[in-house]
């Protein structure tokens, strides 16, 4: 490949997803207005969404960190695109490999945990506090997960284990393979998400929306685009570690909106775990299912 | 004669004790030794052959005691043990010069006494590093563990009793290598490295566990191995500011050190792994790696719940020492590398990290976390290096131990092994929640009305924090260049090599390019910025222009979340293992008690029967027998 595919590639992969993502914030919207029977918001909503925020008269900064946060946030996501196959496009994937697309992921969340913790504000720094125990508690299913399809594909190489999926077929789905790692990563992708009912670190009745709580204007803009990227990235990473990644864009993003569609159906239904308990439901369920699935992957 | 080149490395670092010991009350003294570590560092890269191509410089001083010839040499091991050693020395140093080392005398500590101790440490531990033999590394192994005595007493009070506790650990640690030693000896005759080769075909199972478990606990008892850990947090962290950057770099990396060095390359990988625990499936090896995994676990969760910034960083210190071991245990290409890789990046960010604490607590006085807050906006560059510093720590990219963890990963992937992979993980997450926690609580949330009108550390203190800062992130960048070294270092141990590249490692596998993982990733943090800035101009508020939740704040209330920072999680696992190490070792010390206080009313009660009726029973056992 030359130098200039590649770079057009780099550039392309972000921006597909950017607009992916926004379609799925719609999606996730409009799931919710059906369960709460409104009609939900029209099409082009997250669009407008990020340009009324980014062109807010009143942008309150806390200090540089809080702004810088902001940057990671949605950079760390951007970065990672560049890391996930889509088809047609590989990008760097070859470079970094799942484990390293998985550290990079944490780099948004990560970034964001600064720019909150500078904001001075005692429910900032709660909200964070926690967001860091949801995901010490659904990353440990995560690990075995991915740990699972890793050593299945006996490589680390997004390409290759999509490749192995796409051989035969159905046949040779991730999820046809390893339903039990199948199930229990979808359980872990739904908390990864934060959403209800694992929304403990937003928890606006308690903590008054914890890191979102000092963000505003394009401060919260910055976060309305890391949704977009975060939604994006989860459902396709599930895609290509179980659903055999995409053969074409149709059934690439038919895959990956159907795959969200599940948690996002079940969120909303749900009010929300106390901390504790989401560690415990994840360090039980989809642990033990992932831990039997990893065995049958070794037999 | 002729002076070696190694004679050279060892008569510098002897020269730089002395001027420690004579000169070293004035206050000109700090910048003199470490003006001659800046000596020791060249001397050591005149030797920089071993590191690139291998091979041995044997140093010309040679003993013979006892009929057994001493000697020292450095090989590509000791060269790269060696280098981290007198780097990190020569910046702790370079940190401790002026202005920190105007405080400490202020608040009356013995700066020559520090010195000397610095020097001590660095002297011992280069002979440790030169041993040729098992006896000189006998010698080395004890005088390394009495220069770190002294480097952890000399502050006293807590500090002092941290030390004692460390050096019983370090004496019955030395007991164990030395009966270890007795073992080769009686079946070799010889105390040569190779009578370790030799002594380990002539011996049967049973003792060839016996030397496994001497040597791997006398050596675990410096790494902080568990369930020898519980010494080496106190003691570090109440060292002095520089002497805990410089401990908490290298000191126990020389257990490290002596089990790369007797049961890797002497007794080998193999035969360990040949040796088969009874009455399960595990083997010698599989113990070790769990030791390993349980030392980075526990540890990591430990440091979380501590609430002093200088006992957080030790704790973390013991726990990355976990993944040393375990890299070096599973013993492939990719495992080997990464082991031997964190010893290096362990060392440039656990020396920042504790240097800027230090700076932290030279500037307010204290590191209790739940005292500090907000100091980014008065101490920014410090900020930037405690930053560089727990990225490396916690293992995320850009940062160096990304890539050192990455590889342990993969060899524990590559070989099949989830459990450990999924101990690794989960080490490498709660380390990211600890670390959060510090720098949260230092740096972030509120400023306190005392830190108003604190300033940025002095520049003595601030350039060698900023050159580890660059260390830390060009070997991320560019891993090849420790790589190159740690090539060296795995085939003189006989580990396999894998196959690197300037940005990372190749494999079939999956390889790794960080200069590409960062390039994009700065690419994309440019992405963002250009979103961000490009949007309105925003106004900077004071911290009290706050939410909350309709009240006004004022600058008496204090607004800042930082006790117990991880409630929901400690809800959960808080009580699972609460002093269950302490009850262990006050377990041991009570049997310990009670055989002393029997063996004494055996010795007091001097009745003559009785004597004869044990003896009689030992002969007639002994016979039966």
């Amino acid at each position: 490949m030359s130098a200039t595919e590649l770079l057009i590639e780099l550039i392309l992969m972000p921006l597909v997803a950017f607009v992916v993502g926004m379609m799925m914030v719609l999606m996730m919207r409009r799931i919710a207005a059906k369960l709460q029977r409104r009609i939900g918001p029209p099409f082009f909503q997250p669009l407008y969404d990020i340009v009324k925020l980014h062109s807010k008269k009143t942008q309150v900064s806390h200090g540089l960190i809080h702004d810088i946060g902001i940057v990671m946030a949605m950079g760390g996501y951007i970065a990672a695109e560049t890391l996930l196959p889509v088809p047609g496009m590989n990008g760097i994937a070859e470079k970094g490999g799942i484990i390293t697309l998985l550290y990079l992921m944490m780099i948004p969340s990560l970034g964001l945990a600064l720019g909150v913790g500078q904001c001075a504000n005692p429910n900032g720094s709660i909200g964070i506090a926690r967001a860091l125990t949801a995901m010490l508690a659904y990353d440990i299913p995560l690990v075995i997960v991915v740990f699972g399809v890793a050593y299945a594909a006996g490589t680390t190489n997004l390409i290759d284990i999509i490749a192995v999926q796409q051989a035969g077929g159905f046949e040779t789905w991730g999820a046809t393979q390893m339903p039990l790692l199948a199930i229990a990563g979808l359980i872990a992708m739904h908390a990864s998400l934060g959403k209800q009912p694992f929304e403990i670190y937003i928890a606006p009745a308690e903590i008054a929306t914890g890191p979102m709580v000092e963000m505003g204007g394009k401060y919260l803009g910055g976060l309305f685009v890391m949704q977009c990227f975060q939604l994006y990235t989860t459902s396709v990473l599930y895609v290509c570690l179980f659903l055999g990644g995409g053969t074409n864009w149709f059934d690439f993003l038919l895959k990956s909106f159907l795959v969200l569609a599940i948690p996002m159906s079940i969120a909303y239904l749900f009010p929300r775990y106390r901390t504790e308990d989401l560690l415990r439901l994840m360090w039980k369920w989809p642990v033990m299912l992932g831990l039997i699935g990893v065995a049958f992957v070794f037999v | 004669m002729m002076l070696t080149l190694l004679d050279e490395l060892l008569l510098f670092s002897g020269a730089t004790l002395l001027v420690a010991l004579f000169i070293g009350r004035g206050l000109a003294a700090g910048w003199m030794v470490t003006i001659l570590y800046g000596g020791q560092l060249l001397a050591l890269l005149k030797m920089a052959v071993l590191g690139y191509e291998g091979g041995t410089i044997a140093s010309s001083l040679t003993l013979e005691v006892m009929g057994q010839a001493l000697s020292w040499r450095f090989d590509a091991l000791s060269w790269f043990f060696a280098l981290i050693t007198i780097g990190s020395a020569l910046l702790s140093s370079w940190f401790s010069c002026g202005a920190w080392e105007r405080s400490y005398i202020r608040q009356g500590g013995n700066i020559w006494l520090f010195h000397t101790a610095m020097a001590l440490n660095v002297f011992t531990m280069l002979i440790l590093l030169a041993s040729g033999d098992l006896l000189s590394l006998f010698i080395g192994w004890e005088l390394v563990s009495w220069a770190g005595f002294l480097l952890m007493a000399l502050a006293g009070g807590v500090a002092a009793r941290a030390a004692m506790r460390y050096i019983t650990y370090a004496m019955a640690g030395g007991m164990a290598i030395f009966g270890g030693l007795a073992l080769i000896y009686t079946a070799s005759g010889s105390l040569q490295l190779e009578a370790v080769t030799t002594a380990v075909e002539q011996m049967s199972g049973a003792k060839l566990w016996l030397l496994v478990i001497l040597f791997g606990g006398g050596f675990g008892v410096k790494m902080g191995l568990m369930p020898f850990h519980l010494w080496q947090a106190p003691a570090y962290a109440e060292t002095p500011g520089p002497g805990s950057a410089f401990l908490g770099a290298i000191s126990s990396r020389m257990g490290l050190f002596a089990i790369l060095l007797v049961l890797v390359k002497l007794f080998g990988i193999v035969k360990i792994e040949s040796l088969k625990v009874p009455f399960t499936l595990i083997d010698a090896r599989d113990l070790l790696a769990w030791i390993a995994v349980f030392t980075i676990i526990l540890p990591t969760f430990t440091a979380m719940k501590q609430n002093d910034a200088r006992h957080l960083l030790a704790w973390h210190g013991i726990g990355q020492g976990g993944y040393m071991l375990l890299g070096v245990v599973v013993a492939d290409a990719m495992g080997g590398a990464g082991g031997l890789l964190h010893v290096f990046n362990h060392a440039t960010y656990q020396a920042a990290l504790f240097m800027a604490v230090t700076a932290v607590i030279y500037r307010t006085g204290t590191s209790d976390l739940n005292k500090l807050g907000g100091l980014v906006v008065r101490m920014p560059l410090s900020f930037v290096v405690l930053l560089i510093g727990i990225i490396g720590l916690a293992g995320l990219p850009p940062m160096n131990g990304f890539v050192s963890k990455w590889l342990v990963y993969r060899s524990l992937l590559n070989q099949g092994m989830p459990l450990l992979f999924l101990a690794a993980v989960i080490g490498t997450l709660g380390t990211i929640l600890s670390v959060y926690k510090l720098i949260h609580n230092i740096f972030l949330g509120q400023l306190r009305v005392e830190h108003e009108h604190v300033s940025e550390a002095p520049w003595s203190m601030m350039i060698p924090m900023l050159i580890l800062s660059a260390i830390i992130f060009i070997t991320g960048l560019m891993p090849g260049i420790p790589l190159e070294w740690i090539a060296s270092v795995l085939q003189t141990v006989g580990l396999p090599v894998p196959d690197y590249t300037l940005g990372g490692v190749e494999s079939s596998s999956g390889s790794l390019d960080m200069i590409w993982v960062i390039g994009v990733l700065f690419a994309g943090f440019g992405v963002g910025a250009l979103v961000f800035y490009s949007a309105g101009r925003s106004k900077r508020v004071h911290q009290l222009d706050n939410y909350a939740g309709g009240h006004f704040l004022s600058a008496d209330v204090r607004y800042q979340y930082s006790d117990n920072f991880y409630a929901g999680l400690m809800h959960l696992i808080g009580g699972w293992y609460r002093g269950s190490f302490l009850w262990l070792e006050r377990g041991i010390t009570s049997l310990v008690e009670f055989l002393s206080l029997g063996m004494q009313g055996l010795y007091r009660r001097a009745n003559a029967e009785f004597y004869l009726l044990t003896t009689a029973l030992f002969v007639i056992a002994w016979v039966v027998i």
